[in-house]
């Protein structure tokens, strides 16, 4: 019984220490990963949206997800819309960050987040597969060359962008 | 001082923790799909194992010997849970390539295993060796199998194309080519093992 208290209590103690130093590399590191959450974000925005200076979140909620973001030129003209379009692959889900212009015509797209099969279907995130999208419909996209191998995720990609686009012209015809 | 560097140097020829002891293959086959993923690896590795055997080797008299796991594995999570937060914090794009496997080295043998074999045995200053040698150690096989799989499986090596026109063998890319890699290295370090004996 006394054995128990004290093994316990060793074990505590060290499970205490190591709290009280993780909390303080927390306090140290938090606003830097913070820090680079966000300009990651404002990265890929600004990636399939180059014309843009200045993007603001739309969410339905303040403690809801961003449903799409509005992109605004250095005259702080509306000039289009980013939002972000998931679907599944071969392996994975794959998310695609996509930038619109008004005319619902596809600035361009970003593959954010894939575990597709390496030298297959990981192609998807080269720009040989992402250049294609550019200056196309976002409603009706066609004409895109599937990556030869991999048509599962390049037909994921273009059916969740568009799909997505069609999702988002929803919402935005509320807004105006 | 000499005893030193032997602990040192141990760990990466005679005892390399990949290629002689066989630890820590999971976070191996899955990250050393490229060279920069394998040096980011082995330094977050080697830092948890420096970390982890200079305190466990400060502590083990007084920690009781039956309760030693556990006090070493909350050790080692807190080193890992360190070496996350500085790779989120400063590395982000090194921190998403290797994703789940960096919280993964709390379970890496080769970590636990040193603590257990060497750490709770010796002093302060020959575990600090031990712990850099089998991190170094494990940093350069990690290197090693990274580079000719980043080579084979897309023709690269730090992302700069060695070969124009090199069709890449995508096996290498996956799992399955870290296991023929990997096999076929073990065989010829035994082949000249063997030759040397």
């Amino acid at each position: 019984m006394k054995e128990m208290i004290r093994y316990g209590f060793i074990l505590s103690l060290i499970c205490v220490i190591a709290a009280g130093l993780l909390a303080g590399v927390n306090v140290l590191t938090r606003s830097k990963i913070a820090a680079q959450i966000q300009a990651e974000e404002q990265a890929a925005l600004k990636e399939v949206m180059p014309t843009a200076a200045r993007f603001s979140e739309v969410k339905p909620d303040a403690n809801k997800e961003v449903l799409y973001y509005k992109a605004f030129d250095n005259q702080d003209k509306l000039i289009g819309f980013v939002f972000k379009a998931s679907g599944k692959g071969y392996s994975s889900v794959i998310e695609t960050l996509v930038g619109v212009f008004l005319d619902q015509k596809i600035s361009a797209i970003k593959v954010i987040s894939q575990n597709e099969t390496p030298g297959l279907g990981a192609k998807i995130t080269e720009n040989k597969f992402r250049d294609q999208f550019r200056n196309r419909d976002s409603l009706d996209i066609s004409g895109v060359q599937a990556v030869s191998g991999a048509t599962i995720s390049s037909r994921a990609v273009i059916i969740s962008v568009m799909k997505k686009a069609r999702e988002i012209r929803e919402l935005i015809k509320n807004e105006r | 001082m000499k005893n030193l560097i032997k602990e040192f140097t141990k760990g990466i020829i005679k005892e390399n923790p990949t290629f002689v002891l066989i630890l820590g293959l999971c976070p191996t086959l899955a990250v050393s799909v490229s060279v920069a993923n394998g040096i980011g690896m082995g330094i977050a590795a080697t830092f948890v194992l420096l970390g982890s055997s200079l305190i466990v080797s400060l502590v083990r008299d007084f920690i009781p010997d039956k309760i030693r796991i556990p006090c070493y594995i909350v050790i080692i999570a807190t080193f890992v849970t360190i070496a996350e937060f500085c790779m989120k914090a400063y590395s982000p794009v090194l921190d998403r390539a290797l994703g789940i496997y960096v919280p993964l080295i709390v379970v890496n043998c080769i970590v636990l295993g040193r603590a257990e074999a060497f750490a709770c045995k010796n002093n302060f200053s020959r575990s600090f060796f031990d712990g850099l040698g089998m991190g170094v150690g494990f940093t350069l096989a990690l290197i090693l199998i990274s580079a000719i799989r980043e080579f084979l499986g897309s023709g690269q090596i730090l992302g700069h194309t060695l070969i124009k026109g090199f069709e890449p063998v995508f096996v290498f890319g996956m799992p399955s080519g870290a296991l023929l890699v990997i096999g076929l290295l073990l065989g010829f370090f035994n082949i000249l093992k063997n030759r040397k004996s």
